[in-house]
Parts: structure tokens; C-alpha cells; sequence
């Protein structure tokens, strides 16, 4: 594999960013962008698939690979990371026309921020992990703002803005304590002096939980979610559906990375007093957080954001496993972050397309008796919420299958931690469910004003694609769980 | 003449103090956008201190200067949402920034 070919989904995106920078002055309709902005990152999703099914052959320079990491782990990032920029493009398509937002700019933020976001999630190098999460946070904290002549936007933009900006100084002294601590910045020699036990164990004991917190920041992990509700209700809905998928993917990522590779030993990985007993903490608070508070909101936007915290909790219980059960725990989390794009675009989707001109549906009352009126999407918002609540045979169902899975096989006390976890989604039921009650079973109020959905095939054609992978992924979950493996084996290898 | 590596890590972790504690304690946008470019900048610090450990290589001091980048570019969004958020609602306290609901 030459080195163009290895870093060919960057290429690829940056030329489509730059590109579409000069199409912007030339096209009439704003939504020919999407199109070009979704079959670039389809392109480079394709690109990053096959790299994680076939594997990386052949001898790769070490000035790209003591910066980037070119394995199966992170081409599968990449790939899930494309796929749902790719979605979001063509929800973004529909959705900025038919609110009077058409601007080319949402474009090539959707495709710099996902480079900086597979960066990230391929880093091998601390300098290349602070570029890669800058890149795609400065992206989405001007996603945030789009709508720029609303308060409620700029209110969401500024406080992403702040305190993602201080999270990430944080990271980074973590980063710089790290390497005093090691003497390096590439992983590979990070995990070599943490392993031999030449690390400084001081320097290590405030660098790590530094940079974790700028990773856990950016997955909104509580206690660090209170920026995500705002931020998520104040965002276009195409903005709020990235930052809920690729970011939380990318940042995943790199947190796997980081902990089962190069704190993979057996001090720093002890379930008592290393970072698997952070984590498991962490998921506790999150999955129990996240899930008790989506119960009272009234607004579904609101409360797909506290659904994703919750997600995040799920996934950090994968997370936390690795430190017993390495390959299981780590496809098992791959899979999860996978079904989870999916799902979610299914349900932001959903929301985007109830709504039209004028009137967006932002609360239950907005969708009141939709699924009678318009059946088409009461059916996508239905699939949508039953795969996040992990209903078979959706993609929703066996990522919370493996993910709980592998905790149980990792045994201890990680098997509370599974029931813990069934027990939350089982709460998740009540305000998932809520959305198909309201779908069917309720009508508007008499003189409320109805939301009426848009009609746009860009919308249409981006909730088919979540739709048929959540389907699929749930029918023959065995394919994708099968490159997970190898991509967890190849990373823990 | 050498200054000991231990001073400049403390100089950097103090540096590092003042600024999360103006981020935290101030409540205007611009000197909290300030306060993150002295603890980026007191990150610097500790950067090329300890790269003075490994005289080898120069990984700290590249790192310094993506990080002057990093911070620019930050800087140039930060300001350009301060700056909308200002044109909007005419104010630049976060105390203001409290329409969404908690």
C-alpha cells in the first residue's frame, strides 16, 4: 500500500472542502453542493471501508506512521465518521433551503471538520491528536452558529465555543505532562516507556487525567455534559446531528486508542485503581443521568440530547471492559458507535422532515398524529427511536447486545455494570416510546399550529440510507461485527 | 547559564492556574477567550522546558509552534462568534447567555 493510497480519504475530502470553497460562488442552487459535499464523503467512506476489510499491506514510511495511525481501527473510524457526514450533508441539503439558510459554508465544515475529526481519530502522535480535535471542534463551534442571526444559536456557539476551548487546553497540558512524563509525543514511544515503567509516575498521574477529560468533554460524559442540551437544541438540526455522531465517534475513537494501547498495562489498566475504574464511574453517572433527565423533557430535541448522553454512557461501558476482555470489548464498542450513527441520523433525520418553512417540529405537540397524516415519516421516526432504545432486530439491539455482552464476559463487577445498563435503557423505553405514542396515538390541539413535513429528496434519500443500515445491521450484525474483530485484533495485536 | 527544569514546569503550572482560574472566575467572553490563550501559552512553556530533557530530538518545540497555530485559528472563530453573539444581543457577559433553558 503506497502512502497516497493509505491517506486517500483525506486527500479525497480536503479537495472536495477546497472545491466546494469555489463551487459556492457559481452554482444557483445551494443544494447541488450537498450533493457533491454527500458523494465525497460516500467516496471517502468507501475508501476507509475497504482499507478496514482488507487490511493494510506493505511497508508504510515512518514519517507518516509515527503520526498517523494506518490500521484496520482507524480506517473503520474513518469510515463510520464519513458515512454519517455524508447523511448529514444530504439532511442539510433539505434542511437549509426550506428554512432560508442556503449557504455553502455548512458544507465544507460538515467535510474540514471530518477530516479533522478522522485525524483525530486516527492519531498516533499527541501533536496530531491536539490538530485533529481543534480542526474538527473550530468546525462545529461555527456550525453551532450558523443561523447566525439568532440568539438562541450563538448562545449554543459561544458556550460550545468556551468551554470546548478550555477543554481542549486542558488536553492539552495533559498532553504536555505526558510527555514530560514518557520523553515522548508518539504513541508508540508512550506506550514503550509506560510499559517498561520508565515513565514518571507523577507526571503520568496528571497528565493522564487531563487528557482524558478533554476527550470525555468532547463524548459529553457527565459530569462534563452541560454544555450538550444547549448547544444540541440551540444548532441547526443537521449541525446537532453531526456533533452527535462524528464527534462523539472521533473522540471514542482516540479515547480507545489512548487507554487499551498505551495505558493497556497492567498498572494503568487495574480495575481498582487504574483508569477502568474512572470510566466505569463515568458510565454510571451518564447512563443514569442521561436517561433520567431525557424522561422530562417536553421538547424532542432536548431530548434526543440527553438520549446521546446516555448513549455515550453505553459506549463507556464498552470502554471500560477493554481493560479485561481487550478484543471483545473494543469490536463490541466499534459496532456500537457504528449502529449508533445510523440510528441517530434516523431519528434528527425523522425530525428535520417533519418540519417545514416557518415551522419547525421541535416538541411532542409538533408531531402529534404525524404518523396518521404522513405515514412515511412516522415510519422513519418510529425505526429511528426503536434502534436507539435497542428494540430487535435493529442496529440499536445488538450494539447494546455486545457492548453489555462484553461486559459480562469481562465478569466482576462489571456484570453490575451490564445489569445497570439493561436497567437504563430499560428507563430509555419510556420517553423513546413516548415519540411513536405521540406518532399514533395522539391529536393536535384545535387551533395549535401543525407542522407540516418538508418535501425534499435530499432528506428523503439520507433517512433511506439510515434506514436500510439500521435494518441491516441488525439483520446481519455478524459481517460488521467480523471487522470490528479485526480491527480490534489488529489494534490490540 | 541554565535555568532548572523544575522552575519552568512550575512557572508553567502557575501560568496554567491563572488562566482556568480567569476562565472560571470572569464572566466576560473576551477576557475568558484571553484567559484560554494564557493557559494554551503556559502549555508552551512546559513544551519547550521539557524538550530541554531531550536535547535528541525537537518534538516539544514543533509541538509549540502548532500549538501558536492552533491558538490563532481558535482565537479567529472565538472572536467571530463573540462578535455575532454581540450584534445580537448587544452584550458580551455569558451571564446574558441564558435563554436555553438548564
Amino acid at each position: 500500500m503506497s502512502t497516497v493510497m493509505a491517506v486517500s480519504p483525506f486527500l479525497l475530502l480536503v479537495a472536495a472542502g477546497l472545491a466546494i470553497m469555489l463551487l459556492d460562488a457559481f452554482v444557483h442552487e445551494r443544494a447541488e453542493l450537498a450533493f457533491v459535499t454527500a458523494v465525497s464523503l460516500f467516496g471517502a467512506a468507501a475508501l476507509a471501508g475497504a482499507g478496514a476489510i482488507f487490511g493494510v499491506h506493505g511497508p508504510l514510511p515512518s514519517a507518516l506512521t509515527s503520526y498517523l495511525a494506518i490500521d484496520r481501527f482507524s480506517f473503520f473510524f474513518q469510515s463510520v465518521i464519513c458515512l454519517g457526514g455524508a447523511m448529514t450533508a444530504l439532511l442539510a441539503g433539505g434542511y437549509l433551503p426550506e428554512h432560508r439558510l442556503d449557504r455553502g459554508e455548512l458544507y465544507v465544515l460538515i467535510l474540514f471538520s471530518s477530516v479533522g475529526a478522522m485525524v483525530l481519530a486516527s492519531a498516533a502522535n499527541l501533536i496530531t491528536l491536539f490538530i485533529g480535535i481543534e480542526t474538527m471542534a473550530l468546525g462545529v463551534y461555527a456550525m453551532a452558529g450558523f443561523r447566525r442571526t439568532s440568539p438562541r444559536a450563538l448562545e449554543g456557539a459561544i458556550k460550545y465555543f468556551l468551554l470546548g476551548s478550555f477543554a481542549a487546553a486542558v488536553l492539552l497540558f495533559g498532553s504536555a505532562m505526558l510527555y514530560g512524563a514518557t520523553g515522548s509525543l508518539d504513541f508508540a514511544g508512550i506506550t514503550e516507556s509506560i510499559r517498561s515503567g520508565r515513565a514518571d509516575v507523577v507526571m503520568t498521574a496528571i497528565g493522564l487525567p487531563l487528557l482524558l477529560i478533554g476527550l470525555v468533554f468532547e463524548v459529553s460524559a457527565v459530569p462534563f455534559h452541560q454544555w450538550t442540551p444547549d448547544v444540541y437544541e440551540g444548532s441547526v438540526t443537521p449541525a446537532t446531528t453531526y456533533m452527535s455522531i462524528a464527534v462523539k465517534t472521533a473522540a471514542f475513537a482516540i479515547l480507545v486508542r489512548v487507554l487499551a494501547v498505551s495505558f493497556g498495562d497492567s498498572v494503568s489498566a487495574s480495575v481498582s485503581t487504574g483508569w477502568p475504574a474512572v470510566i466505569v464511574a463515568l458510565s454510571i453517572l451518564t447512563m443514569l443521568y442521561g436517561n433520567f433527565t431525557a424522561i422530562v423533557q417536553s421538547n424532542v430535541k432536548r431530548m434526543l440530547a440527553y438520549s446521546s448522553i446516555a448513549h455515550a454512557g453505553y459506549v463507556l461501558v464498552g470502554v471500560a471492559a477493554i481493560s479485561r476482555v481487550g478484543e471483545l470489548a473494543v469490536s463490541a464498542t466499534l459496532y456500537y458507535l457504528l449502529a449508533y450513527t445510523f440510528s441517530n441520523v434516523l431519528a434528527f433525520g425523522s425530525l428535520i422532515w417533519a418540519g417545514s418553512r416557518g415551522k419547525e417540529a421541535v416538541s411532542y405537540d409538533d408531531i402529534a398524529g404525524l404518523g396518521r397524516r404522513h405515514p412515511g415519516v412516522g415510519l422513519a421516526f418510529s425505526v429511528g427511536v426503536l434502534s436507539l432504545l435497542g428494540f430487535p432486530p435493529t442496529a440499536g439491539f445488538f450494539g447494546k447486545y455486545y457492548v453489555f455482552n462484553a461486559a459480562v464476559q469481562a465478569g466482576g463487577g462489571f456484570v453490575y455494570l451490564a445489569v445497570l445498563g439493561v436497567l437504563a435503557s430499560a428507563v430509555g423505553a419510556y420517553y423513546y416510546l413516548k415519540v411513536i405514542v405521540y406518532l399514533y396515538m395522539r391529536e393536535p390541539e384545535e387551533d395549535a399550529p401543525v407542522a407540516v413535513p418538508m418535501r425534499s429528496g435530499y432528506v428523503v434519500a439520507a433517512l433511506l440510507i439510515a434506514a436500510f443500515g439500521v435494518i441491516e445491521f441488525g439483520i446481519f450484525p455478524g459481517h460488521y461485527l467480523e471487522v470490528a474483530l479485526s480491527a480490534a485484533h489488529q489494534l490490540l495485536g | 547559564m541554565s535555568i532548572e527544569i523544575g522552575l519552568c514546569l512550575a512557572l508553567s503550572t502557575l501560568l496554567f492556574g491563572i488562566g482556568a482560574g480567569g476562565f472560571l472566575l470572569r464572566r466576560n467572553m473576551l477576557i475568558q477567550l484571553m484567559a484560554i490563550e494564557v493557559m494554551l501559552n503556559a502549555t508552551n512553556v512546559a513544551l519547550v522546558s521539557i524538550n530541554r530533557l531531550h536535547p535528541g530530538d525537537h518534538a516539544g518545540q514543533v509541538f509549540a509552534f502548532f500549538v501558536i497555530a492552533i491558538a490563532a485559528a481558535e482565537a479567529a472563530v472565538g472572536l467571530a462568534i463573540v462578535l455575532g453573539f454581540f450584534r445580537v444581543l448587544r452584550t458580551v457577559e455569558t451571564d446574558q447567555a441564558d435563554q436555553l433553558k438548564h
